[in-house]
Order: C-alpha cells, then sequence, then structure tokens
C-alpha cells in the first residue's frame, strides 16, 4: 500500500508541476492587448468614454475611487432598458464578472480602467476591463 | 479533557492562521506581492502541518479552517472579507481531503522526495480549490448569481496562479517536517493559558487594528 503512495504521490506532484506550468505559458500567450473598450458592442477609448460619461465618485472600502458612472455610461453608449439586462465585465486576462443592474449601477469605470462598487466583495472590482457584455 | 485539549489547539491553530491572513496578508498585498499564493504556500501549509505533525487528529484542520474563516469574515477593516473566508474554509477542508490517506506518524512522508511532492500537491490542491469556490459561492452570496462560463474562462488564471503556491510547498513542508524532531508539547499547567492566550491576543490584535487604522 505505502509503495503504491510512494510512486504515485509524485507522480501527481510532477503532474501538477507541468498543469501549472502549461497554464501559465497559455495565459501569457493569450492575453488581448487593446487599447479600447467594447461596450454593448462598440468600441471606445477611455478618454471617448470620459467625454460622453459623468464622473462620479464612489466610497469603497479601500477608499474613495473616482471614474465614469456605469448607469449613466449604459445609457450614453445605448442600452435600453437598462435593468432588463446582465452585464458581463471581462479583463483582458479572461477574468469575468456578470452583475445585474442593481449591482452594476453602483459602480464606475475609473481611468486607468477598473471598475469598482462600494458595497460589493473584491471579486467584481475587475481591473485592465476591455468589454462589457449587455446580455 | 482530551477533547478540550484538541479544542484548544484549533482555537488557536485557527486564529494564528486566521491573524497571518488578516495582518501580514493584506500587508504583502499592499507591496504588490502575490498575496494568496504566498499566504497558502507558506502560512496555511505551516500550520496545517505542524497541528497535524502535533495532533495527529483528522477533522482538527478542518475546524482550523472554519476558526481562521470566522477571524477574517468578523474583520472589519480588511476588504472582501467574504470572498477570504470562503476561501480559508475551503482551504481546511481539503487539505483534509488530501491528507485523508496520509497515516497519522506520516511514516509514508520520511523520504525527501515524498516530502516535496507532498508539499507541492497540498500547496496547489488547497490554493485552487480555495480559489475556486471564492470564485463559485461569493457571487451567489453576493446576489449576483453564479455563471459557469466565467469560472471556465478563468480557469487557467487559477491552474496558473497555483504553481508558485506548489513551489513555495515544496519547500516549505519538508522544512516543517525537520521540526518534528523539536518538542513542540507544552506542560499541562501551561497548555491552556498559553492557548488561550495566544488566540484572544489574535482575536484582539486584528479587530483592535481596525480601530487604530480609522
Amino acid at each position: 500500500m505505502n509503495m503504491g503512495k510512494e510512486k504515485i504521490i509524485p507522480i501527481i506532484a510532477m503532474v501538477v508541476l507541468i498543469i501549472g506550468i502549461i497554464s501559465t505559458i497559455y495565459v501569457h500567450a493569450s492575453q488581448i492587448e487593446k487599447d479600447t473598450i467594447k461596450i454593448n458592442g462598440q468600441d471606445f477609448t477611455i478618454d471617448q468614454l470620459f467625454s460622453i460619461g459623468v464622473t462620479n465618485e464612489i466610497e469603497t472600502d479601500e477608499g474613495e475611487k473616482e471614474g465614469i458612472a456605469l448607469d449613466k455610461l449604459m445609457v450614453a453608449v445605448g442600452v435600453g432598458c437598462t435593468d432588463c439586462h446582465k452585464y458581463t465585465i471581462k479583463a483582458k486576462d479572461g477574468y469575468q464578472q456578470t452583475l445585474d443592474w442593481d449591482i452594476l449601477k453602483t459602480g464606475i469605470l475609473t481611468d486607468y480602467g477598473r471598475v469598482y462598487f462600494p458595497d460589493t466583495a473584491h471579486t467584481f472590482w475587475v481591473r485592465d476591463v476591455i468589454e462589457i457584455e449587455v446580455k | 479533557m482530551k477533547n478540550l485539549k484538541l479544542l484548544a489547539g484549533i482555537l488557536v491553530f485557527g486564529s494564528l492562521w486566521g491573524f497571518s491572513e488578516c495582518i501580514i496578508g493584506s500587508g504583502l498585498s499592499e507591496f504588490g506581492l502575490p498575496t494568496g499564493a504566498i499566504m497558502t504556500g507558506f502560512f496555511a501549509i505551516t500550520f496545517l502541518v505542524i497541528s497535524r505533525m502535533t495532533y495527529r487528529q483528522p477533522g482538527m484542520q478542518l475546524g482550523m479552517g472554519l476558526v481562521a474563516g470566522a477571524l477574517r469574515l468578523f474583520n472589519p477593516f480588511v476588504g472582501c472579507h467574504l470572498c477570504s473566508a470562503l476561501a480559508i474554509m475551503a482551504e481546511g477542508a481539503i487539505f483534509e481531503v488530501i491528507w485523508y490517506k496520509i497515516s497519522l506518524d506520516l511514516t509514508e512522508i520520511k523520504p525527501l522526495t515524498m516530502q516535496i511532492s507532498m508539499g507541492i500537491i497540498s500547496a496547489y490542491f488547497v490554493y485552487i480549490g480555495g480559489y475556486i469556490i471564492t470564485q463559485i459561492f461569493t457571487p451567489i452570496v453576493s446576489g449576483s448569481g453564479f455563471f459557469i462560463e466565467n469560472l471556465i474562462t478563468f480557469m487557467p488564471n487559477i491552474l496558473s496562479s497555483g504553481l508558485l503556491s506548489a513551489l513555495i510547498g515544496a519547500f516549505v513542508l519538508p522544512v516543517i517536517l525537520l521540526t518534528k524532531k523539536i518538542d513542540l508539547r507544552l506542560k499541562d499547567r501551561l497548555y491552556y493559558p498559553t492557548t488561550i492566550g495566544i488566540s484572544v491576543f489574535c482575536w484582539l490584535f486584528v479587530v483592535g487594528n481596525w480601530f487604530l487604522l480609522s
């Protein structure tokens, strides 16, 4: 029995390392470099979004954060019936979170491409945003 | 009496784990270091393996995870306390599953290769397990609902981020097992005052720190 463990445990450890290395290579190879953020199917630069959006300040557990209000931004980019949709915020590293309007409307998008929400877990604070998909 | 001793052990090791997550973890993240991987690979594995080695009691590490998670949950000054608390609780449970078939006297992991391998396996799966659990339960608890495609898309990143934790675990576990030769047991009359004292200190420090900072 112990002999079996002596063989299988090092093999599992090797497989774990291989999975970790391959995933690391994959993650670096599949990073998406974009200067624009796609919202509701249209591409915008951060400057364009700040010119059409309304700047807002919110209080988070990491202090005050300033950016454009996501609720007004969605209206400005032409999303109709804002509370009928779900919103998937995607980052350049593949991270994404899907939110209801009730949460999204409280958030902001900063000039460095990160979204913040005042009363949510940091899981939703997606950084390096490349797309906000309206579903 | 033995159960009471075990309970005090769970409390002290869980509190130390929670303390390190709240105080040291918060400090590390301010320097932009990969906090999660370091906290799991070094601190979590250290406390989990030392307690396993000392008390030889399956189930203890699950209890430690609950205590450490509770400290993280009730700690008012950290961000994302919900995600972290869930991850820590899951980490304790995952460690129990991984070590279920390992004998309590740790005979099988005497060779260095086995120690390094168990370090890699434990740190990697504890870390990515906690990460995955967080990604599933935090959206659910937060009320937005869990979407499987969000997890699948991010899975390569999770698998990749566990690599650092695994490498730390490969180094940490053999070092911890070296301390097996040191007698960590306390005399009975010192056991309860020490364990309860350390636990109370951890809880007071973590909660009190918030009042000092705010």
